[in-house]
């Protein structure tokens, strides 16, 4: 259940063996990770600047805070692949762990299985959503108006990516690349 | 369906699957996708991507990536051990001193950091060593860290609390106030015990330690005190009415980055990497859980499980506090297995208007339900504390930080009822502070 900060370079993530899918599915997710990192770093200096402009020079904001919000969810979004492929994702190991060998396999195939079917009954009507907000020309009821297509867009990227993550660790399990639930054999 | 025998399936489901290994995330979503799919129909499930994105749609939100970064940034550099040191030249008369100073640099480095299992290891690095270097039982010296960690998500700033604050649209500024007293009161019983097993164990001369001059007391405060003035500063700012939790966050994140750039060097690259992945990693994996847990209150109530649940307690003739402790044994369970921030999510749409309905103050619930979390943290079989104390004492063996932690637990369970018997403890603070609510 690891879950929390420690300060080492190495951590634990994805194996991908030889496997050019794999490799590359993990090299996106990273991509997603310095996105979503940069992202969270863009709205800690807006956030700053828009106290400076607020309490310093004494002005109205008028795009900023709805746009360090959208900055947050799609650094959210974009980083669920990068948290899968970091094993971020908190669960309860416990049943797996008292699992045998077979048994835990199996389980960690239907358990990555249902999640990616999840994930694309999500990514499915989260597109739709985003559709809809493209076509009708949805935008947001502030000062600014924000096209909400553009903030929405990250529902389909993100989940899609987390859905390709999925899949590859489904198919690290099932080629035995990966431990199933990361839990190495004692 | 009737909606309590609704809720009581649906609360077995949730188990089933989070026991299956799921992500807690993930496992919340499918709990909601199948019932919604089969008492809503199929045209239900459209909403889910949009109340995902709604319930992330905040900005009180903005506060958890922002207090995370700040963590991470202060976590990333030598301040714990400078800390440590700081309180040991400082603390070296009072007897016991060695492991008052380790509680209190836990406290405080909790209070800086958010997070336990990073205080653990700040703090346990130096403290743990030196403890047992200098004779006390490794019990102590490990139950104490242990211990000591978990008040990182009670005393402020907080991340638990401001996941609470959002989950029960409670005040982010009263619960962090309410955890002040209580996180005193903690550290209070832990040094208590501390000192009388260390006195029990046999040797006194434990209770007295090394000298230290003056100029060794004074030149380690600059190392010390940026970090205390930023966290004192942010705290002050909300307060003062300045700004809003999420915007003190940010300015406070991004000093502390600063700061740790400027004061500890924290130049290289790769180093400034491991800072922001860690704290992206622990925010998206929260912020998830937020937003599944979302679908899942959504759930709830379009089911009318909630509204249907508080109904059932008012109309029962239990008395209030029999099922405080029902709620109590509820959470330890629950905090056995699962992290403060899934359980509070999940357990808060369900627990609160109980609470309410018999005429508990969620804040004062907010403190109980924390100390409830902190148990979990030094419990097995997650005790995600235990372990980081296992990984930087690898020999003291896992049974010895385990028994050596359970007095500590006791202390834990005491407060509860302390505060429970007291409720000023943890309500009088907000509201001198910030007034009697409503």
């Amino acid at each position: 259940m690891g879950s929390h900060s420690a300060t080492a370079l190495s951590v634990r993530c994805a194996k991908t063996g030889d496997n050019k899918f794999l490799k590359i599915v993990a090299g996106l997710s990273q991509l997603c990770g310095w996105a979503a990192a940069a992202m969270v770093v863009v709205a800690v200096a807006i956030t700053c600047q828009m106290i400076f402009v607020r309490f310093v020079l004494n002005q109205s904001t008028v795009w900023q805070t709805e746009m360090v919000i959208y900055l947050v969810i799609t650094a959210t979004l974009i980083g669920l692949p990068y948290v899968q492929y970091l094993r971020g994702h908190v669960n309860v190991d416990l049943v797996p762990l008292m699992l045998g060998r077979r048994a835990r396999y199996y389980m960690a195939i239907f358990t990555l299985s249902v999640s990616a079917l999840m994930i694309a009954v999500m990514l499915y009507y989260g597109a739709e959503y985003w559709h809809i907000a493209y076509s009708k020309n949805w935008k947001s009821d502030t000062v600014w108006g924000v096209r909400l297509w553009i903030p929405y867009l990250a529902i389909p990227v993100g989940l899609g990516l987390l859905l390709l993550q999925l899949i590859a660790d489904l198919v690290g399990v099932i080629l035995k690349i990966e431990a199933p639930f990361g839990l190495e054999e004692d | 369906m009737d909606p309590i025998l609704l809720g009581l399936i649906v609360a077995i489901t949730t188990i089933i699957v989070l026991f299956s290994g799921v992500s807690v995330a993930i496992g919340l979503l499918v709990v909601s996708a199948g019932f919604l799919l089969v008492f809503d129909g199929v045209r239900s499930l459209e909403l889910m991507p949009e109340i995902l994105f709604g319930k992330l749609n905040n900005f009180a939100l903005l506060a958890i990536p922002m207090f995370i970064l700040m963590g991470a940034s202060i976590s990333s550099t030598r301040a714990g051990a400078d800390l440590y040191e700081a309180l040991e030249r400082w603390l070296t008369r009072v007897p016991g001193g060695l492991v008052i100073s380790n509680l209190g640099a836990c406290a405080l480095f909790a209070a800086m950091s958010g997070s336990s299992p990073a205080t653990c290891a700040a703090i346990g690095k130096m403290g743990i060593p030196e403890m047992r270097k200098r004779g006390y039982p490794d019990g102590v010296a490990a139950g104490s860290i242990a211990a000591g960690g978990t008040l990182g998500i009670l005393i402020p700033p907080s991340v638990t609390m401001i996941v609470y604050g959002i989950a029960t649209e409670t005040s982010i500024g009263r619960l962090f106030l309410s955890g002040v007293f209580p996180g005193l009161l903690l550290v209070g019983l832990f040094m208590a015990w501390s000192l009388y097993a260390t006195w029990k164990s046999g040797d006194q001369r434990l209770l007295t330690a090394g000298n230290y001059s003056w100029r060794e007391k004074f030149e380690i405060l600059p190392r010390v005190l940026p970090f205390l003035i930023i966290i004192l500063g942010v705290l002050y700012a909300m307060y003062g009415g300045v700004a809003t939790p999420s915007e003190t966050a940010a300015v406070g994140a991004l000093m502390c980055l600063v700061i740790a750039m400027v004061i500890y060097r924290l130049w290289n690259p790769r180093d400034i990497w491991v800072v922001l992945r860690d704290s992206t990693r622990e925010s998206v994996m929260i912020l998830f859980i937020i937003a599944a847990a979302g679908v899942f209150s959504y759930m709830l109530s379009s089911l009318f499980i909630t509204q249907s649940i508080a109904a059932w307690i008012g109309t029962l003739e239990v008395n209030r506090w029999v099922l405080m402790g029902a709620i109590n044994i509820f959470l330890l369970i629950a905090g056995f297995f699962l992290p403060p921030v899934a359980v509070i999510l999940m357990a808060a749409p369900i627990l609160l208007p109980i609470i309410t309905t018999a005429g508990f103050d969620p804040i004062w619930f907010a403190v109980i339900l924390t100390i409830n979390m902190e148990i979990g943290l030094i419990s097995p079989p997650v005790g995600l504390n235990l372990y980081v104390i296992n990984g930087i004492a690898p020999d003291i063996s896992l049974k010895t930080i385990l028994t050596g932690s359970l007095p500590y637990v006791a202390c834990m369970v005491l407060a509860i009822i302390i505060i429970s018997i007291f409720p000023g403890i943890a309500t009088w603070l907000p509201e001198y502070v910030m007034g009697v609510q409503r």
